[in-house]
Protein backbone atom coordinates (compact mmCIF):
# COMPACT_ATOMS: atom_id res chain seq x y z
CA UNK A 1 0.00 0.00 0.00
CA UNK A 2 1.60 3.33 -0.87
CA UNK A 3 2.64 5.49 2.03
CA UNK A 4 1.98 9.40 2.37
CA UNK A 5 4.96 10.68 1.56
CA UNK A 6 6.58 14.22 0.63
CA UNK A 7 8.79 15.09 -1.82
CA UNK A 8 11.87 17.26 -1.30
CA UNK A 9 14.69 18.54 -3.80
CA UNK A 10 17.95 20.94 -1.96
CA UNK A 11 21.17 20.80 -3.68
CA UNK A 12 22.80 20.47 -0.12
CA UNK A 13 22.38 17.70 1.76
CA UNK A 14 22.58 19.16 4.88
CA UNK A 15 19.42 21.38 4.34
CA UNK A 16 17.52 18.16 2.29
CA UNK A 17 17.57 16.92 6.07
CA UNK A 18 16.18 19.68 7.60
CA UNK A 19 13.51 20.03 4.84
CA UNK A 20 12.92 16.50 6.16
CA UNK A 21 12.54 17.34 9.77
CA UNK A 22 10.39 20.57 8.96
CA UNK A 23 8.00 18.59 6.54
CA UNK A 24 7.30 15.75 8.60
CA UNK A 25 6.69 17.73 11.72
CA UNK A 26 3.79 19.99 9.74
CA UNK A 27 2.50 16.28 8.75
CA UNK A 28 2.24 14.98 12.38
CA UNK A 29 4.65 12.17 11.94
CA UNK A 30 7.80 13.04 14.80
CA UNK A 31 7.69 13.19 18.15
CA UNK A 32 8.92 16.70 18.18
CA UNK A 33 12.43 15.54 17.64
CA UNK A 34 14.36 15.87 14.33
CA UNK A 35 13.76 12.15 12.39
CA UNK A 36 15.81 10.22 9.55
CA UNK A 37 13.82 10.54 6.05
CA UNK A 38 12.04 6.95 4.96
CA UNK A 39 12.95 6.82 1.47
CA UNK A 40 12.31 3.70 -0.31
CA UNK A 41 15.57 2.17 -0.38
CA UNK A 42 15.62 2.43 3.66
CA UNK A 43 12.27 0.97 3.42
CA UNK A 44 13.11 -1.71 1.97
CA UNK A 45 16.34 -2.66 3.94
CA UNK A 46 14.59 -2.42 7.26
CA UNK A 47 11.46 -4.93 5.43
CA UNK A 48 14.18 -7.80 4.41
CA UNK A 49 16.06 -7.51 7.85
CA UNK A 50 12.76 -8.11 9.64
CA UNK A 51 12.36 -11.45 8.01
CA UNK A 52 8.62 -10.82 6.99
CA UNK A 53 6.84 -9.70 3.78
CA UNK A 54 5.77 -6.09 3.43
CA UNK A 55 2.33 -6.30 3.36
CA UNK A 56 1.82 -8.75 6.60
CA UNK A 57 -0.15 -7.05 9.10
CA UNK A 58 1.41 -7.02 12.61
CA UNK A 59 -1.22 -5.39 14.52
CA UNK A 60 -4.34 -3.08 13.95
CA UNK A 61 -3.58 -0.17 16.51
CA UNK A 62 -6.35 2.08 18.49
CA UNK A 63 -7.92 4.24 18.47
CA UNK A 64 -7.09 5.26 14.86
CA UNK A 65 -7.54 1.63 14.50
CA UNK A 66 -4.41 1.60 12.05
CA UNK A 67 -2.69 -1.10 10.30
CA UNK A 68 0.99 -1.79 11.74
CA UNK A 69 2.47 -3.21 8.23
CA UNK A 70 5.84 -4.71 8.58
CA UNK A 71 6.14 -1.59 5.43
CA UNK A 72 4.57 0.59 8.16
CA UNK A 73 6.72 -0.10 11.08
CA UNK A 74 10.17 -0.08 8.74
CA UNK A 75 9.22 3.50 8.14
CA UNK A 76 8.60 4.45 11.47
CA UNK A 77 11.55 2.70 12.95
CA UNK A 78 14.04 4.44 10.17
CA UNK A 79 12.48 7.80 11.43
CA UNK A 80 13.38 6.67 14.69
CA UNK A 81 16.65 6.16 14.02
CA UNK A 82 16.80 2.32 14.49
CA UNK A 83 19.46 0.29 12.64
CA UNK A 84 17.86 -2.87 10.23
CA UNK A 85 18.54 -5.31 12.59
CA UNK A 86 15.90 -4.12 15.54
CA UNK A 87 12.63 -4.95 13.56
CA UNK A 88 12.79 -8.09 14.58
CA UNK A 89 12.38 -6.05 18.63
CA UNK A 90 9.94 -3.61 17.22
CA UNK A 91 7.73 -5.85 15.64
CA UNK A 92 7.56 -8.21 18.78
CA UNK A 93 7.08 -4.94 20.79
CA UNK A 94 3.89 -3.96 18.51
CA UNK A 95 2.46 -7.75 18.73
CA UNK A 96 2.86 -7.67 22.53
CA UNK A 97 0.89 -3.85 22.86
CA UNK A 98 -1.68 -5.13 20.50
CA UNK A 99 -2.49 -8.41 22.83
CA UNK A 100 -6.28 -8.02 23.49
CA UNK A 101 -5.60 -8.22 27.06
CA UNK A 102 -2.96 -5.23 26.82
CA UNK A 103 -4.78 -1.99 27.76
CA UNK A 104 -3.48 0.08 24.79
CA UNK A 105 -6.69 1.73 23.20
CA UNK A 106 -6.87 3.02 27.27
CA UNK A 107 -3.44 4.49 27.40
CA UNK A 108 -3.54 5.74 23.54
CA UNK A 109 -6.44 8.75 24.88
CA UNK A 110 -6.35 8.82 28.72
CA UNK A 111 -5.83 12.03 30.57
CA UNK A 112 -3.28 9.98 32.42
CA UNK A 113 0.48 9.97 31.39
CA UNK A 114 0.54 5.84 31.16
CA UNK A 115 2.59 4.31 28.54
CA UNK A 116 3.93 1.27 27.20
CA UNK A 117 7.32 0.14 29.14
CA UNK A 118 9.43 -2.73 27.33
CA UNK A 119 11.91 -5.05 29.33
CA UNK A 120 14.23 -7.17 26.92
CA UNK A 121 15.54 -10.62 28.29
CA UNK A 122 17.65 -13.31 26.25
CA UNK A 123 20.86 -12.58 24.18
CA UNK A 124 19.60 -10.07 21.50
CA UNK A 125 20.63 -8.11 24.33
CA UNK A 126 24.12 -8.74 23.36
CA UNK A 127 23.66 -8.97 19.85
CA UNK A 128 21.95 -5.72 19.28
CA UNK A 129 24.11 -3.84 22.03
CA UNK A 130 20.74 -3.37 24.14
CA UNK A 131 21.46 -1.52 27.45
CA UNK A 132 20.74 -3.33 30.92
CA UNK A 133 23.39 -1.85 32.89
CA UNK A 134 24.41 1.43 34.37
CA UNK A 135 22.40 3.70 32.60
CA UNK A 136 19.90 1.41 31.27
CA UNK A 137 16.95 3.98 31.25
CA UNK A 138 18.75 7.34 30.38
CA UNK A 139 20.15 8.23 27.28
CA UNK A 140 23.60 7.19 25.52
CA UNK A 141 22.65 4.04 24.07
CA UNK A 142 21.62 3.74 20.45
CA UNK A 143 19.06 0.66 20.46
CA UNK A 144 17.33 1.66 23.81
CA UNK A 145 16.69 5.27 22.46
CA UNK A 146 15.92 4.47 19.04
CA UNK A 147 13.39 0.82 19.66
CA UNK A 148 11.53 2.84 21.58
CA UNK A 149 11.36 5.96 20.04
CA UNK A 150 10.01 3.73 17.06
CA UNK A 151 7.13 2.06 19.33
CA UNK A 152 6.21 5.84 20.53
CA UNK A 153 5.95 7.12 16.58
CA UNK A 154 3.95 3.82 15.81
CA UNK A 155 1.66 4.10 18.47
CA UNK A 156 1.23 7.94 17.38
CA UNK A 157 1.31 7.88 13.31
CA UNK A 158 -0.49 4.11 12.86
CA UNK A 159 -2.48 4.23 16.66
CA UNK A 160 -3.54 7.98 16.17
CA UNK A 161 -1.92 9.04 19.61
CA UNK A 162 -1.40 12.66 18.89
CA UNK A 163 -1.29 14.79 21.64
CA UNK A 164 -4.53 17.25 22.16
CA UNK A 165 -6.48 15.66 19.17
CA UNK A 166 -6.72 11.47 19.91
CA UNK A 167 -4.77 11.69 23.33
CA UNK A 168 -6.00 13.45 25.81
CA UNK A 169 -3.28 13.17 28.52
CA UNK A 170 -3.43 16.23 30.12
CA UNK A 171 0.42 16.77 30.53
CA UNK A 172 2.27 14.00 28.92
CA UNK A 173 5.19 12.31 29.96
CA UNK A 174 8.92 12.21 29.06
CA UNK A 175 8.49 8.64 29.60
CA UNK A 176 6.63 8.47 26.37
CA UNK A 177 9.89 9.32 23.82
CA UNK A 178 11.81 6.02 25.32
CA UNK A 179 10.54 4.00 27.81
CA UNK A 180 12.87 0.35 28.01
CA UNK A 181 15.61 -1.40 29.20
CA UNK A 182 17.12 -4.78 29.12
CA UNK A 183 17.11 -7.25 32.11
CA UNK A 184 20.51 -7.66 33.83
CA UNK A 185 20.58 -11.23 33.51
CA UNK A 186 24.24 -11.38 34.30
CA UNK A 187 23.81 -9.84 37.80
CA UNK A 188 20.68 -11.47 38.89
CA UNK A 189 21.12 -13.66 41.44
CA UNK A 190 17.39 -15.74 40.85
CA UNK A 191 16.27 -16.14 37.33
CA UNK A 192 15.66 -14.24 34.92
CA UNK A 193 12.17 -12.34 34.34
CA UNK A 194 11.38 -14.31 30.98
CA UNK A 195 11.92 -17.88 32.30
CA UNK A 196 9.34 -16.80 35.04
CA UNK A 197 6.93 -16.50 32.36
CA UNK A 198 7.81 -20.34 31.09
CA UNK A 199 10.04 -19.07 28.21
CA UNK A 200 13.97 -20.73 27.90
CA UNK A 201 16.84 -18.59 29.11
CA UNK A 202 18.12 -18.47 25.82
CA UNK A 203 15.56 -17.24 24.43
CA UNK A 204 15.19 -13.60 23.46
CA UNK A 205 11.56 -12.01 24.63
CA UNK A 206 10.26 -8.59 24.63
CA UNK A 207 7.72 -7.88 27.46
CA UNK A 208 5.45 -4.62 27.38
CA UNK A 209 3.96 -3.46 30.76
CA UNK A 210 1.29 -0.84 31.43
CA UNK A 211 3.43 1.81 33.02
CA UNK A 212 1.92 5.10 35.17
CA UNK A 213 5.22 5.81 36.37
CA UNK A 214 9.23 6.07 37.36
CA UNK A 215 10.32 6.59 40.76
CA UNK A 216 14.13 6.19 41.55
CA UNK A 217 14.44 4.95 45.37
CA UNK A 218 17.17 5.67 47.02
CA UNK A 219 19.14 4.33 49.94
CA UNK A 220 19.51 1.23 52.20
CA UNK A 221 22.98 0.10 51.66
CA UNK A 222 24.64 -2.29 54.23
CA UNK A 223 21.08 -2.08 56.64
CA UNK A 224 20.34 -5.77 56.25
CA UNK A 225 16.97 -7.32 53.94
CA UNK A 226 14.35 -6.03 56.37
CA UNK A 227 15.25 -2.42 56.02
CA UNK A 228 16.00 -2.14 52.24
CA UNK A 229 12.36 -3.88 51.61
CA UNK A 230 10.63 -1.11 54.25
CA UNK A 231 12.83 1.72 51.80
CA UNK A 232 11.69 0.30 48.75
CA UNK A 233 8.14 -0.52 49.56
CA UNK A 234 7.43 3.11 51.44
CA UNK A 235 8.38 4.59 48.16
CA UNK A 236 5.83 2.79 46.20
CA UNK A 237 2.19 2.86 48.30
CA UNK A 238 -1.55 2.90 46.67
CA UNK A 239 -1.71 5.13 43.70
CA UNK A 240 -4.67 5.75 41.38
CA UNK A 241 -4.13 4.57 37.75
CA UNK A 242 -1.43 2.34 39.05
CA UNK A 243 -3.22 -0.24 40.63
CA UNK A 244 -2.36 -2.93 38.02
CA UNK A 245 0.80 -3.97 39.33
CA UNK A 246 4.29 -3.02 40.52
CA UNK A 247 7.29 -3.50 38.14
CA UNK A 248 10.13 -3.38 40.76
CA UNK A 249 13.77 -2.78 38.92
CA UNK A 250 15.82 -4.25 41.50
CA UNK A 251 19.45 -2.71 41.79
CA UNK A 252 22.46 -5.01 41.78
CA UNK A 253 23.93 -4.19 44.89
CA UNK A 254 20.31 -5.01 46.72
CA UNK A 255 19.99 -7.73 44.47
CA UNK A 256 23.03 -9.23 46.16
CA UNK A 257 21.80 -8.48 49.43
CA UNK A 258 18.78 -9.74 49.55
CA UNK A 259 20.03 -12.92 47.46
CA UNK A 260 23.18 -13.49 50.31
CA UNK A 261 20.48 -12.73 52.96
CA UNK A 262 18.41 -16.71 51.52
CA UNK A 263 15.66 -14.58 50.11
CA UNK A 264 13.49 -15.94 47.02
CA UNK A 265 12.07 -13.62 44.67
CA UNK A 266 8.79 -14.79 46.27
CA UNK A 267 10.06 -14.30 49.50
CA UNK A 268 10.31 -10.62 48.40
CA UNK A 269 7.17 -10.34 46.77
CA UNK A 270 5.27 -11.60 49.84
CA UNK A 271 7.29 -8.93 52.05
CA UNK A 272 6.90 -6.02 49.46
CA UNK A 273 3.06 -6.80 49.37
CA UNK A 274 3.04 -6.99 52.95
CA UNK A 275 5.14 -3.60 54.25
CA UNK A 276 3.53 -1.42 50.97
CA UNK A 277 0.78 -0.75 52.66
CA UNK A 278 -0.58 2.76 53.91
CA UNK A 279 -3.80 3.60 56.72
CA UNK A 280 -7.20 3.82 54.74
CA UNK A 281 -8.12 7.45 56.57
CA UNK A 282 -4.51 8.55 54.83
CA UNK A 283 -6.23 8.83 51.68
CA UNK A 284 -9.35 10.70 49.58
CA UNK A 285 -12.73 9.04 50.61
CA UNK A 286 -13.34 8.23 46.91
CA UNK A 287 -9.95 6.64 46.04
CA UNK A 288 -10.52 4.23 49.32
CA UNK A 289 -13.93 2.78 47.96
CA UNK A 290 -12.23 2.78 44.56
CA UNK A 291 -9.36 0.48 45.53
CA UNK A 292 -11.50 -1.84 48.43
CA UNK A 293 -13.81 -2.31 45.26
CA UNK A 294 -10.44 -3.51 43.25
CA UNK A 295 -9.64 -5.93 46.39
CA UNK A 296 -6.34 -3.91 47.47
CA UNK A 297 -7.97 -2.95 51.34
CA UNK A 298 -9.02 -4.71 53.85
CA UNK A 299 -11.14 -2.02 55.32
CA UNK A 300 -8.26 -0.77 57.71
CA UNK A 301 -5.44 -0.66 55.20
CA UNK A 302 -4.86 -0.29 51.75
CA UNK A 303 -2.25 -2.23 49.31
CA UNK A 304 -0.21 -1.39 47.02
CA UNK A 305 -1.86 -4.34 44.75
CA UNK A 306 -4.18 -7.39 45.15
CA UNK A 307 -1.50 -9.89 45.51
CA UNK A 308 2.76 -10.74 45.92
CA UNK A 309 2.12 -12.13 42.50
CA UNK A 310 1.15 -8.79 41.11
CA UNK A 311 4.44 -7.61 42.12
CA UNK A 312 7.24 -8.27 39.22
CA UNK A 313 10.73 -8.16 40.45
CA UNK A 314 13.68 -7.85 37.93
CA UNK A 315 17.65 -7.08 38.01
CA UNK A 316 18.79 -4.03 35.96
CA UNK A 317 20.96 -1.04 36.59
CA UNK A 318 24.91 -0.65 37.54
CA UNK A 319 26.11 -0.42 40.59
CA UNK A 320 24.92 1.34 43.78
CA UNK A 321 22.20 1.40 45.79
CA UNK A 322 19.69 2.18 44.10
CA UNK A 323 16.63 0.55 42.87
CA UNK A 324 13.37 2.16 40.30
CA UNK A 325 9.81 1.29 41.35
CA UNK A 326 7.25 1.62 38.02
CA UNK A 327 3.47 1.50 38.54
CA UNK A 328 3.75 -1.73 35.87
CA UNK A 329 1.07 -4.52 35.45
CA UNK A 330 -0.66 -6.06 32.34
CA UNK A 331 2.46 -7.72 31.22
CA UNK A 332 2.52 -9.01 27.62
CA UNK A 333 5.78 -11.51 27.00
CA UNK A 334 6.73 -12.50 23.06
CA UNK A 335 9.80 -13.87 21.62
CA UNK A 336 11.80 -12.18 19.55
CA UNK A 337 12.20 -13.16 15.71
CA UNK A 338 9.88 -16.29 15.62
CA UNK B 1 -23.74 9.57 22.68
CA UNK B 2 -24.16 11.93 26.06
CA UNK B 3 -21.06 13.77 26.70
CA UNK B 4 -20.10 16.34 28.79
CA UNK B 5 -18.72 19.14 26.40
CA UNK B 6 -14.96 19.15 26.95
CA UNK B 7 -15.53 15.55 25.35
CA UNK B 8 -17.95 16.43 22.42
CA UNK B 9 -15.50 15.99 19.66
CA UNK B 10 -12.91 13.48 21.05
CA UNK B 11 -16.53 11.40 21.71
CA UNK B 12 -17.27 11.85 18.21
CA UNK B 13 -13.40 10.82 17.37
CA UNK B 14 -14.19 7.74 19.19
CA UNK B 15 -17.35 6.98 18.25
CA UNK B 16 -16.08 7.35 14.08
CA UNK B 17 -12.85 4.51 15.20
CA UNK B 18 -16.01 2.27 15.26
CA UNK B 19 -17.85 2.91 12.43
CA UNK B 20 -20.31 5.27 13.76
CA UNK B 21 -19.04 9.23 12.48
CA UNK B 22 -22.69 10.33 12.70
CA UNK B 23 -24.15 9.46 16.32
CA UNK B 24 -25.92 12.09 17.83
CA UNK B 25 -24.42 13.56 20.34
CA UNK B 26 -26.33 15.22 23.70
CA UNK B 27 -23.85 17.70 25.61
CA UNK B 28 -23.92 19.27 28.45
CA UNK B 29 -21.31 22.06 30.16
CA UNK B 30 -18.71 20.41 31.71
CA UNK B 31 -17.89 19.41 34.42
CA UNK B 32 -21.31 17.09 36.37
CA UNK B 33 -19.20 15.31 39.21
CA UNK B 34 -20.00 17.86 41.71
CA UNK B 35 -24.38 18.34 40.89
CA UNK B 36 -26.42 16.96 43.44
CA UNK B 37 -29.02 14.98 42.86
CA UNK B 38 -31.87 17.99 41.44
CA UNK B 39 -29.29 19.09 38.90
CA UNK B 40 -28.50 16.30 37.42
CA UNK B 41 -32.03 16.23 36.77
CA UNK B 42 -32.59 19.33 34.74
CA UNK B 43 -28.99 18.84 32.89
CA UNK B 44 -30.89 15.30 31.82
CA UNK B 45 -34.02 17.14 30.92
CA UNK B 46 -32.10 19.87 28.85
CA UNK B 47 -30.63 16.63 26.49
CA UNK B 48 -33.88 14.79 26.15
CA UNK B 49 -34.88 16.22 23.12
CA UNK B 50 -31.54 15.42 21.06
CA UNK B 51 -31.50 11.97 23.19
CA UNK B 52 -34.71 11.61 21.24
CA UNK B 53 -33.94 13.26 17.88
CA UNK B 54 -31.05 10.58 17.42
CA UNK B 55 -33.36 7.69 18.71
CA UNK B 56 -35.81 8.29 16.27
CA UNK B 57 -34.61 9.87 12.82
CA UNK B 58 -33.60 7.59 10.04
CA UNK B 59 -29.64 7.49 9.83
CA UNK B 60 -29.94 9.49 6.66
CA UNK B 61 -32.06 12.46 8.02
CA UNK B 62 -29.12 12.31 10.95
CA UNK B 63 -25.81 12.84 8.36
CA UNK B 64 -27.74 14.98 6.35
CA UNK B 65 -27.86 17.75 9.31
CA UNK B 66 -24.81 16.51 10.89
CA UNK B 67 -22.12 15.62 8.16
CA UNK B 68 -20.14 19.00 8.06
CA UNK B 69 -20.26 19.55 11.97
CA UNK B 70 -19.47 15.56 12.40
CA UNK B 71 -16.37 16.12 9.97
CA UNK B 72 -14.93 19.58 11.09
CA UNK B 73 -14.87 17.15 14.54
CA UNK B 74 -13.31 14.73 13.28
CA UNK B 75 -10.88 15.93 11.06
CA UNK B 76 -10.15 19.77 12.53
CA UNK B 77 -8.55 21.38 9.26
CA UNK B 78 -4.38 21.78 9.92
CA UNK B 79 -5.20 20.21 13.00
CA UNK B 80 -2.54 17.49 13.74
CA UNK B 81 -1.38 18.16 17.10
CA UNK B 82 -3.06 20.39 19.75
CA UNK B 83 -1.48 21.59 23.24
CA UNK B 84 -5.54 22.41 23.79
CA UNK B 85 -7.18 19.39 23.16
CA UNK B 86 -9.69 19.93 20.16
Amino acid sequence: MAQPSISLENTSVADLMLDAYEGAYEQGWTDGLPIIPATAAAVNRFVAESGHEAAEVVAVLPPRRGEATVEVIAVNAVMAGCRPEYMPVIIAAVEAIADRNYPLEFIQVTTNPMTPFFLVNGPVRQHLDINYGAGCLGPGWRANATIGRAVRLILQNVGGALPGVYSKSSFGSPLRYAFICGENEEENPWTPFHVDRGFKKSDSTITAFKASNYCNISGGEGVGPEEILRQIATNMPPMYGGGDGVLLLLGVNHARSLHEAGLAKKDLQQKLWEFARVPEDHFAADFVVMERAAGRGDGRMLYRTQSPEHIHIVVAGGPGPQDVYIAGGRPQTRLIGR
Amino acid sequence: MITTDAFSSFGRRLAATKGFPYVVIAETPNPIRQLDEQSLNQRALAMIDTVVFGLTQPPAAIERSIRDTAMQQIHPKGVVRAAKPV
